[in-house]
């Protein structure tokens, strides 16, 4: 269905997905609120209704000062996991390239680990801001090796996996410098996870979102005809290598900040979108059921290891690679178009 | 050229383990490591050269050259110029069966390592080659990289659990996992040459073989090879000297990649009996090497040698990837 609130304006819906994506924002809110209610303490849903409201009650430091920023916090980060996977992952139109793979993540944390061990950015305000320059740069870095008389999307692959060998070597030399509670720390955050982290970590990830939005407007409508070969494409009149390279940056700079926010979370990225797309059915990757998607696995996923084995908390990132892992596996084993 | 490899490796070696010896914080001329070595004596120069570095140079020897030689196995095995114990997911592997064995309690000292390293390793080999085989072209260079590099990155998640989750775990581990060679126990080798002797035997047999595989699954079984047991028979050579080696040393990375290349060559392709034996020396110098860079680049602070492996090793794969023929 096409909505047309102005002659000059029009928007082109698919019914099922505007269905599928009012069904993953009430499954999102769900999933939200049993993971404010469940953890060291249960906390009954009409008490963390009650802290929400603002009205003063005997839950309110568990709920309204760790778990409901923390949570807020994984829904914006897996918002910003999955969306950046589904650009890239329609750039590249190849299911497993994704920001883990062609070396964002390990971009930025190498990046920040540099700028922790060296002293040379001391104010953590300025940090995501590092994990942004140190994303692109690594990705930017994979795309001129890669590129050879074209870009074939297994050597792109080949390439960001190499990368980010390198740059985990560097991370990895800091780790044996350090002294062991450093050393800690700086696992605990390589690993990913949302424990302790909260509104100021949130902050520069929600305005980073916010000024995608006006960006991602334009990239649902760009993203249709790239699903098409680049003749067919360029036929339209769409600017493919410009397209291409938009679309690119801006998923770079939304996994380099969801990174900067809460370390580097694999396997999000890559696997949101293809899950949003079998839930849509629709020929190419839905961008805001992909966002929606990544919000409700993140959080989902940080419930699990908030609560699966307590008292001990398991990195959510470590659970993310561990179930995400098989399917990256599986898609390998599946009898894909090039070789 | 190819008469002359052989002296030239094994100078090389020497000459990279008389560095090894010689090289660190406390310089040592050759002259007094030589005197350290035959007379042992109690002066500073001989107490380090002699509790410190030997074991040191001992294990880059021994773990260079199984890496180098199981690469040239791999290489061989999957007909795969981007074969390497690291990139098919073994090395992450046996370093997560040796983690999670020492986490749950379940091994002690370097015997008790290589057990569950080997295990991990042969777990992770069927798993990248069972995937890798599925779907169209069967296992592709590329779909085997690809493969062992996903593994990789899921088993470093579940060693990465047990690692978070215990701050001892991570103690004894973080050096450990970069791959180094410093701070082992003095009989760390004598315990690896068993699992040593075995692989490279196992490997060795199969030079003929190897080289029949280079022409084709046809063509060597039409000379009369058993295809499915040279494979077979030279991966878990391969997979014996990567556990071997990680146990002693940690996941190396990159070494048994480029060294192959390497001596194929300066041998010109030749016969798998010359390709072989020359990677293992050509692996054991390179590693020795990189241990006594990581010494010198940052002194008096080292790098692991691990992470000099992965620095040097990561332009070579960049090269290889870029050449045509690997990446279709």
């Amino acid at each position: 269905m096409v909505l047309r609130p102005h002659p000059r304006v029009s928007l082109l819906l698919h019914r099922r997905s505007v269905c599928v994506a009012v069904a993953l924002v009430l499954l999102l809110a769900a999933v939200m609120l049993v993971s404010a209610c469940l953890g060291q303490t249960y906390v009954p849903p009409a008490e963390v209704w009650r802290t929400l409201r603002g009205d003063a009650g005997p839950y309110d430091l568990v709920v309204g000062e760790l778990r409901v920023p923390r949570i807020a916090l994984g829904a914006l980060v897996g918002a910003a996991l999955g969306l950046s996977g589904a650009l890239v992952q329609t750039v590249t139109r190849n299911p497993l390239a994704s920001p883990d793979v062609i070396g964002v993540g390990h971009g930025a944390a190498a990046a920040t680990v540099l700028a922790l061990a060296t002293g040379a950015v001391t104010s953590p305000g300025a940090m995501p801001a590092v994990s942004v320059a140190g994303g692109l740069a690594a990705a930017a870095l994979v795309y001129l090796l890669a590129w050879r008389r074209g870009m074939h999307p297994n050597r792109f692959v080949l390439t960001g996996v190499g990368i980010g060998v390198a740059l985990s070597a560097i991370v990895q030399l800091y780790l044996t410098d350090s002294e062991l509670e450093a050393a800690e720390q700086v696992k605990l955050w390589l690993t990913g996870s949302l424990n302790g982290r909260g509104w100021e970590q949130a902050g520069p990830l929600a305005a980073v979102l916010l000024l995608a939005l006006p960006a991602l407007v334009w990239a649902s409508r760009a993203v249709r005809p790239l699903g098409l070969d680049t003749d067919t494409a360029a036929a339209l009149g769409v600017r493919v290598g410009r397209t291409r390279l938009g679309l690119t940056v801006l998923g770079v700079v939304l996994a380099a900040t969801a990174t900067g926010a809460a370390g580097p979370i694999g396997f999000v990225a890559l696997t949101a979108p293809q899950l949003a797309r079998r839930l849509t059915r629709t020929p190419q990757l839905p961008l805001a059921a992909s966002a929606l998607t990544g919000a409700v696995v993140l959080v989902g996923a940080d419930l699990a290891a908030r609560t699966l084995l307590p008292p001990l908390e398991i990195p959510v990132g470590a659970l993310t690679a561990l179930v995400g892992g098989p399917y990256l596996l599986w898609l390998l084993g599946r009898d894909r178009r090039d070789p | 050229m190819k008469h002359l490899a052989w002296p030239a490796a094994a100078l090389l070696v020497a000459a990279a383990a008389v560095l090894s010896l010689a090289v660190g914080t406390r310089a040592v001329p050759p002259s007094a490591v030589l005197d350290a070595l035959l007379h042992g004596g109690s002066s500073p120069d001989a107490l380090v050269v002699r509790s410190l570095r030997l074991p040191r140079t001992e294990i880059g020897l021994t773990a260079g050259a199984a890496l180098g030689l199981a690469g040239a196995a791999l290489q061989a095995v999957t007909r795969n110029p981007l074969a390497d114990p690291g990139i098919l997911g073994l090395s992450q592997g046996a370093a997560a069966g040796v983690v999670l064995a020492v986490s749950l309690g379940l091994a002690d000292g370097f015997s008790g390592y290589v057990r569950y390293a080997f295990v991990g390793a042969v777990a992770a080999a069927c798993l990248v080659y069972a995937i890798a085989a599925r779907g169209r072209g069967g296992a592709s260079p590329v779909k085997l990289a690809l493969a062992g590099t996903a593994l990789s990155a899921m088993t470093a998640g579940a060693t990465n659990v047990v690692l978070t989750s215990s701050s001892a775990t991570l103690d004894q581990f973080r050096f450990w996992q970069v791959g180094a060679l410093s701070g082992r126990e003095a009989d760390t080798v004598v315990r690896m040459l068993p699992f040593l002797a075995v692989g490279a035997a196992l490997v060795l047999a199969c030079a003929r073989g190897l080289d029949a595989l280079a022409l084709g699954d046809e063509t060597a079984r039409a000379l009369g090879h058993r295809v499915h047991t040279v494979r077979v028979c030279a991966a878990l050579g391969a997979t014996l000297l990567t556990a071997s080696a990680v146990a002693a040393a940690g996941p190396i990375a990159f070494v048994g990649l480029a060294v192959p290349h390497l001596a194929r060559r300066v041998t010109r392709g030749a016969a798998h009996r010359l390709v072989l034996p020359l990677s293992a020396l050509l692996g054991a110098a390179l590693l020795l090497l990189a241990d006594v860079a990581g010494r010198v680049v940052r002194a008096p602070a080292e790098v692991p040698a691990g992470v000099m492996t992965a620095l040097v090793g990561v332009p070579v794969l960049v090269v290889l990837v870029r050449r045509k023929g690997a990446a279709t």
